[in-house]
Parts: C-alpha cells; sequence; structure tokens
C-alpha cells in the first residue's frame, strides 16, 4: 500500500486485472523457494563432496551415493521406517474403523467423548515421548507396576527387540483417534436409504458392511493412508524423548540428522538427505494423485 | 441393556486408554521426589500433593523466559503464516492461479524432509546471523506452516460461491471492497481456524527449535529435553514443565474439535 502516493506506475501493474493474482501468490512462492528450494539444491551439490564443516569441500563424484547403497545401518533405517509405517498405518486404520462403528450412532455426551478422545492429538510428540519413557520405564514406570499388580511379569519396553514396536505403541496411540474421526465422519454421511434397502432385502450385517460400507468408505480410507504415510515417514520427535535413535530404533530422519550434526560429515549427510527426499517425493508423486482423487470424491 | 452396557463399556475403556497418560502428567507433577519412585500402587493417587517440583523449575530453570519464547515465536510465525497464505490461498481458490502446479508445488515443500533442510539452513543462518534469534525461529516455523495453511483456507475460500463476488461487483465494488466487505467476514471462521493449527504447530515444533537455538530463543519444549537423561531422567521437574506447556494445546483442542478433522485432512473431511 506504501507503494500508492510514491510509484503509483508499480502498484497499478500489480494490481491490474492480469497480475493481481499473481501479486498475491508472490509472498509464498518466494519463501517456499528460499527455504525449500534453495537447501535441496545445497544439498545435491555437497552430496557429490567430501566435506567435514572445516576446509575446503572436495569433489568426489558418486562416492558418497556409492558408499550409501552398501551401508547396512543406512538401509536398516529405511526399513525399519518402512516397517513402522506399515505397523502404525495398519494398526491405526483397525482401531480407527472398529471405533468409528461403535460410536456411529446418537448418544448422551457424544461431544465430551469426541473432546476427549482428540485431547492428545495435537500434544507435542516431544512432551508425549517424555511422557511414556516414563509410563513405560523397566524399574519405575506405572505400566510395568500394573502388569506386576495383576500377576504378569515387567516388560522390557526398551530392549533392543522391543523398542521399535514401543515406538510404533506410542505413535498409534497419539493417532488412532485421527482415522477414527476421519472414518466416523464417512459413516455420519453415507445415504441412509442405501443401508435401509439392504435391510429390507434380508442382507446381513456383515455382507452389509462388505458390500456397501467398506467400499463407501474407501476414499477416506485412502486419504488416511496417504496423509500418515506422508507424516510417518518424517517420524522423528518420539525419538528424541527415547532411544534418541538407540537400541535397533533409528529412521531415515534420524540417521540423516544424526550424520550430518552429530559425526559432522555434511557430505554423506547430504547424500543420505537426498536419498530421503528422493524417496519422499517417488512416495508423495504416487500417493499425491490418489490423496486428489480422494479429495474430489469428498468436496 | 446388555448392548448398552458393553457400548458404555468399550467407550469408558477406550477414554481411559487415551486420557490416563495425559492425566499421570498432571499427577506426577504434584509427586514428591519419594512418591514418583515408590513401586504400589496405591500411591498411583493417594499421595500428599506438593508444589516442590514446580518451585524448583521456575527457581532453578529459565522455565517462564523459555515459555516466554515459545509465546513470542508461535504468536509471530502464526501472524507471518496468515499475512502470506491469506491472499495466496485466494489467488488460488478464485482465479486457478498456476493451474494446480503452483498448488501442488505448494503442498509438496510440506513433505520436505526436515533433516534435509537442516543442514543448509544452519549455515545461511550462522552467516545471517539468525542462529538462536526469535526472528529465526519465527522465519522458519512460518516456511513449516505456510504450505499447509494456504491449503486448508483454499479450501476455504472455495466454500465461498463466486456469484457472490460477482454481484457484488455489478453493485460496483471494487476488489479491494468486496474481499473486505464479501469475502472476509465469510472467510473469518476458517481463518481462525487455520490460524490455531499455526499456532499449536508452532508451538509444538521441536526439531529446529534444537538445533537453532541455544540460550535467548530457546523454547520450552527444548528446555524439557534437558530433563531427558539416560540414567536419570527427572520425572518431577519434566511433568510439572509438562503440564503447563501442553495446557494451552489441550484447551484449545476441546474448543476446537468440531475442526480438527477438517484442518487435518486439508480440508476433504468436514469432521
Amino acid at each position: 500500500m506504501e507503494a500508492v502516493g510514491r510509484k503509483p506506475t508499480i502498484w497499478e501493474t500489480l494490481t491490474n486485472e492480469k497480475n493481481f493474482k499473481w501479486t498475491l501468490v508472490a509472498p509464498l512462492l518466494i519463501i517456499l523457494v528460499i527455504f525449500a528450494l534453495y537447501p535441496l539444491i545445497y544439498s545435491f551439490y555437497f552430496s557429490f563432496h567430501d566435506w567435514g564443516m572445516q576446509g575446503a569441500p572436495i569433489m568426489t563424484g558418486l562416492k558418497n551415493f556409492r558408499q550409501l547403497v552398501f551401508d547396512q545401518t543406512f538401509l536398516s533405517a529405511v526399513g525399519r521406517t518402512f516397517k513402522a509405517m506399515v505397523i502404525c498405518i495398519s494398526v491405526e486404520l483397525l482401531l480407527g474403523l472398529g471405533i468409528a462403528l461403535l460410536w456411529n450412532r446418537d448418544f448422551p455426551g457424544q461431544n465430551i467423548v469426541r473432546g476427549l478422545a482428540l485431547l492428545p492429538l495435537m500434544v507435542a510428540p516431544l512432551i508425549l515421548s517424555l511422557l511414556w519413557y516414563f509410563l513405560l520405564d523397566y524399574n519405575f514406570g506405572a505400566v510395568n507396576q500394573v502388569l506386576e499388580a495383576i500377576g504378569l511379569s515387567k516388560v522390557y519396553w526398551w530392549s533392543p527387540n522391543m523398542a521399535l514396536y514401543t515406538i510404533c505403541f506410542i505413535t498409534i496411540w497419539q493417532w488412532f483417534p485421527f482415522s477414527t474421526f476421519v472414518l466416523l465422519a464417512g459413516l455420519k454421511s453415507l445415504p441412509k436409504d442405501v443401508f435401509e434397502a439392504a435391510r429390507v432385502d434380508g442382507a446381513s450385517g456383515w455382507y452389509t458392511f462388505r458390500r456397501l460400507t467398506l467400499p463407501m468408505l474407501t476414499p477416506l480410507i485412502m486419504i488416511i493412508v496417504v496423509l500418515r504415510a506422508m507424516w510417518l515417514i518424517r517420524l522423528m520427535d518420539p525419538l528424541f524423548g527415547t532411544t534418541r535413535g538407540g537400541v535397533n530404533t533409528e529412521l531415515l530422519d534420524w540417521i540423516v540428522y544424526r550424520t550430518s550434526f552429530v559425526m559432522f560429515d555434511i557430505g554423506y549427510g547430504s547424500a543420505m538427505a537426498v536419498f530421503s527426499w528422493a524417496l519422499t517425493m517417488i512416495l508423495c508423486m504416487l500417493m499425491f494423485r490418489q490423496l486428489m482423487k480422494a479429495l474430489a470424491a469428498n468436496r | 441393556m446388555i448392548r448398552k452396557i458393553l457400548f458404555w463399556a468399550a467407550t469408558i475403556l477406550i477414554l481411559l486408554f487415551i486420557t490416563l497418560p495425559l492425566a499421570w502428567i498432571y499427577l506426577t507433577a504434584f509427586k514428591s521426589n519419594a512418591d514418583i519412585f515408590d513401586p504400589s500402587l496405591r500411591k498411583f493417587v493417594i499421595f500428599t500433593p506438593t508444589l516442590d517440583n514446580f518451585r524448583s523449575l521456575f527457581a532453578d530453570y529459565p522455565f517462564w523466559k523459555n515459555f516466554l519464547n515459545t509465546i513470542i515465536i508461535s504468536v509471530g510465525s502464526t501472524i507471518l503464516t496468515m499475512v502470506i497464505s491469506l491472499p495466496a490461498a485466494y489467488s488460488f481458490a478464485r482465479w486457478n492461479t498456476g493451474g494446480g502446479d503452483l498448488l501442488y508445488f505448494t503442498i509438496s515443500t510440506r513433505m520436505f524432509p526436515p533433516a534435509v533442510a537442516a543442514i543448509p539452513h544452519f549455515m545461511v543462518f550462522k552467516t545471517v546471523g539468525l542462529i538462536d534469534t526469535h526472528l529465526g525461529l519465527i522465519i522458519l516455523n512460518t516456511f513449516f506452516n505456510v504450505s499447509f495453511a494456504t491449503f486448508l483456507l483454499y479450501g476455504y475460500f472455495n466454500d465461498i460461491p463466486a456469484e457472490l463476488e460477482q454481484a457484488a461487483m455489478v453493485d460496483g465494488y471494487n476488489r479491494t471492497e468486496v474481499f473486505r466487505k464479501i469475502v472476509f467476514p465469510l472467510i473469518k471462521p476458517g481463518l481462525a481456524v487455520t490460524a490455531m493449527f499455526c499456532l499449536i504447530w508452532s508451538w509444538n515444533e521441536f526439531f529446529f527449535a534444537f538445533l537453532f537455538s541455544r540460550n535467548i530463543a530457546k523454547p520450552v519444549n527444548v528446555l524439557l529435553s534437558q530433563f531427558w537423561g539416560g540414567l536419570q531422567v527427572q520425572y518431577g521437574l519434566m511433568t510439572a514443565g509438562a503440564a503447563i506447556t501442553i495446557l494451552p494445546t489441550l484447551i484449545m483442542v476441546w474448543f476446537m474439535q468440531r475442526y480438527i478433522i477438517r484442518g487435518l485432512t486439508f480440508g476433504a473431511v468436514k469432521g
């Protein structure tokens, strides 16, 4: 606005019918280009170099990437990330579907139930991980104390065989209300007359569920899978309050962080980062289409 | 009748599963160390409440200073995000600017691995002196939130029929007036929801705050993470701090429960 008095011509060019829409998106595009494209170019550049934050970077060609392909630590981190993704998404979907079917009715206090169930969803994952590290502590954790009191044996939640599943459990605990309420919204919007007709025709409950409910919920299930996959491939915060990448829980982003910021191997870290970026982009391109279709179906 | 009992039994079980861990934060915050490490179940709820954890947190640690930092960073970045996203979303919704490709680019930056961006950002921030400043973290959080905010607002703008604006134009309103008098009042609820999301997300952001702050701009999450230790975790201090830090989030979530699912699904599901 301040440009009006001094340079009316520029202001006019910016706000005429043809340019106005571009003027409105310009600030957004500028911040996105600076903060998203620049780091990418930077990471690409250093992924072909050896650099430990000191002296001049040494050009090494594809060496970092060749090392990456045979790096067992890195490959298992990638594998673990996908494992966690599959576990979390499937458990969240099943739990969500079950609870959504349970709550798909009008009952007194349903708003209170919803409010309570959504509470953990937006709490900082870091704080929740600190909390669960405490609750699942072998000696002092409340969960093990309860297990012992009811005659079961204590569980080593943070043992190398168990820790990744425990991380998944924390994530599922925080996120299953999400799929629950997405699916519940879907169930509530289903056309009543179709189900009425099925009932009149004598279709069994299971048959109606498989042939009517489930197909109609598919776009929503798709949305849940896509969004959760996008968030879970970046799973990192829960590690900060718990294992810090130890006991077989190192995930994709954690190893990138550790290589760059703990070992200061910027070249190798950048190669991992580029790999992680490419993986995400492939996943997103595959899924974004589905997401857009599902979004369109639901608008 | 039996169905009803089963329904309520299941519902209460689910709610306990969700809320008990959160309640544990508030219980532990008021326990003395002796009670925290007492293995008898009785001590879960029956103990002499004490404010020692809070006293120590306020006296020995810069808790309020860091809490204030969190407020400054999240409020600052939310305002900046809105200033950038609102016009962009309007442009995308009204003129389909960039024909969908730009919108895809916008949302794809949200999937950008933060660990990738951390190295270059760190180098640049070091050069221009933005490490450990409020402004630096405000800018970073704005970048994290703009694409989401734009997409969500885009959905809300799409809900406003274009005919409404055309009718106003016919009535002799100019573009600015149309936006101020017609569109803005209609978008206000959507704007409030979007702002809440941005506020919560920057409130919760940890990784970049952890890397980019030392002292001056340290947010409260980073302070809480420092109570973690391989051998000895200061549970009392940690829960006392967490109890205060998550309270605003819990209150906001309670009041925006109707809009959370819509927000998290980028407007696709109108919970």
